[in-house]
């Protein structure tokens, strides 16, 4: 129906948008963008340009010099105005606080958290196999991160009732409701103040928050300011990101019974079923840049202090980059997605939120029954409703 | 011959390479690519390692890997 009235001159490009309702159709608007317009003019948050092709968003990600993250890699604002470490930095500072947490986020040093993170999902498939109609946004998609990202990073099980609040406030309300978003921004700060005073008097602890305490840039210490914005950066990347790719390969599945059925008789493809989710449905379809100096891509001159939005989900699309683009193939080879970005900003918790999410599906797939989406008017993004029928396929 | 080789200014640790092909790529203390020492090289007519090689090149999102025939 929107398409149509798409046609008919409703919302076009020129007031493309990727937040909220907009991702309904968004995938439409990756294909009109490179049918005859991969950089063009959005009126929307300001004003941007987007960059839909694959090889143009990776050559702005490989020169942060000229693509700039101030003042935000976000737009719109994430509840603050106050750049997030390490995301909203450029080089050269940027590259000091990344290195603090790079050595916690190796595949080899998210082996020790597997067991914890194998468990928790055993447990919440478990209780997901029990019942015959149930959101698994909120019985899985969403407590399985919460419960692994905060032991992680070291967010108090007691603070965890308060998460979700705060993360649809930041991230889903932003986009109608900015003062709601920096109401919600206020208070999580207020949280981490709390949290760090909290943790400086007590016993010294070797999780993300103890390493950050301890750590040192330049040869000192972090600020308390630096420390929270570190802290608040790693609570909405690290929570709601992971929980829409595990809701969205979800909702796919609940869909797509043939794939359910291929990967319960073939658990090994779920690593690789997993990229193209990531690919297809990624939780972060652009991030923005501000270029520093007048530029060129794709034959499209942009000035310097132009707000420019790279749309990771459209290159992800990009015909020139993937045969059959909009299929989600098991058996594809040749997969540079960009569900991570690239260059020195590359998500820190990449391989985290893939771990996550194919030890999610495994433990899933292997305890729950076929399943079937209840309600077909539940979208394929964010992290709402999904409610989802157990035991709904013939053959079960 | 045919010789692997990482770019290390463009690696950025996205670790696909040593998640694909484990038998060629490894990764540094802070996640970033390396070749396996001892792997550096692979002998003419070893099709299995050169398609393998070729598969982690397909997969790199910097295109950080060289996979090339030696003189």
């Amino acid at each position: 129906m929107q398409v149509e009235n798409r046609a008919e001159g409703g919302r076009g490009l020129g007031e493309f948008d990727f937040h909220g309702r907009a991702l309904d159709e968004i995938f439409g608007d990756y294909r009109e963008m490179h049918e005859r317009c991969p950089v063009g003019r959005s009126s929307r948050y300001g004003g941007f340009t987007f960059v839909a092709k694959l090889e143009d968003i990776f050559a702005a990600e490989q020169s942060p010099e000229v693509f700039s993250v101030a003042p935000s890699m976000l737009l719109p604002a994430f509840g603050t105005d106050v750049p997030m470490i390490p995301i909203d930095i450029d080089p050269p500072a940027h590259t000091a606080y990344r290195r603090l947490l790079l050595p916690l986020f190796t595949p080899r040093a998210l082996d020790e958290l597997t067991p914890g993170l194998r468990a928790t999902a055993h447990e919440l498939a478990a209780s997901v196999a029990a019942a015959d109609v149930v959101d698994v946004s909120t019985a899985f998609a969403r407590p399985l991160p919460t419960i692994v990202f905060s032991r992680f990073c070291g967010f108090p099980e007691r603070d965890w009732p308060r998460f979700d609040g705060w993360v649809d406030d930041i991230i889903y309300t932003r986009t109608e409701d900015p003062e709601r978003a920096f109401a919600a921004g206020d208070a999580v700060r207020a949280y981490f103040d709390e949290l760090l005073a909290e943790r400086r008097g007590g016993e010294p602890r070797n999780d993300l928050i103890g390493v950050l305490l301890e750590a040192e840039v330049e040869g000192r210490p972090l600020t308390n300011d630096e420390l929270i914005s570190y802290c608040y950066l790693l609570f909405v990347a690290g929570l709601d990101t992971t929980a829409w790719a595990i809701r969205a390969s979800l909702w796919y599945l609940a869909r797509t019974p043939a794939a359910q059925t291929r990967l319960r008789a073939e658990p090994d493809l779920i690593p690789a079923a997993a990229e193209e989710f990531l690919r297809t449905l990624s939780p972060v379809q652009g991030m923005a840049r501000t270029c520093t100096a007048d530029a060129v891509v794709g034959g499209r001159e942009l000035k310097a202090g132009e707000r420019v939005v790279l749309l990771f989900g459209a290159g992800n699309r990009d015909p020139d980059a993937f045969d059959g683009p909009d299929e989600i193939r098991f058996d594809r080879r040749k997969n540079r997605h960009l569900a991570f970005g690239a260059g020195i900003h590359r998500c820190l918790g990449s391989n985290l939120g893939r771990r996550e999410l194919v030890v999610g599906l495994e433990e899933l797939l292997r305890a729950v029954p076929a399943f079937a989406a209840e309600d077909p008017s539940e979208p394929w993004h964010g992290v709402g409703p999904l409610t989802l029928r157990i035991g709904g396929h013939e053959g079960r | 011959m045919t010789g692997i080789d990482v770019d290390r200014d463009l690696c950025q640790g996205h670790a696909r390479c040593a998640a694909l092909v484990p038998e060629l790529f490894d990764l540094d203390d802070d996640g970033y690519s390396v070749v396996r020492p001892g792997r550096e090289a692979i002998p003419d007519g070893d099709e299995e390692a050169l398609d393998r090689a070729l598969l982690a090149v397909e997969n790199c999102p910097e295109q950080a890997i060289r996979v090339e025939p030696h003189a």
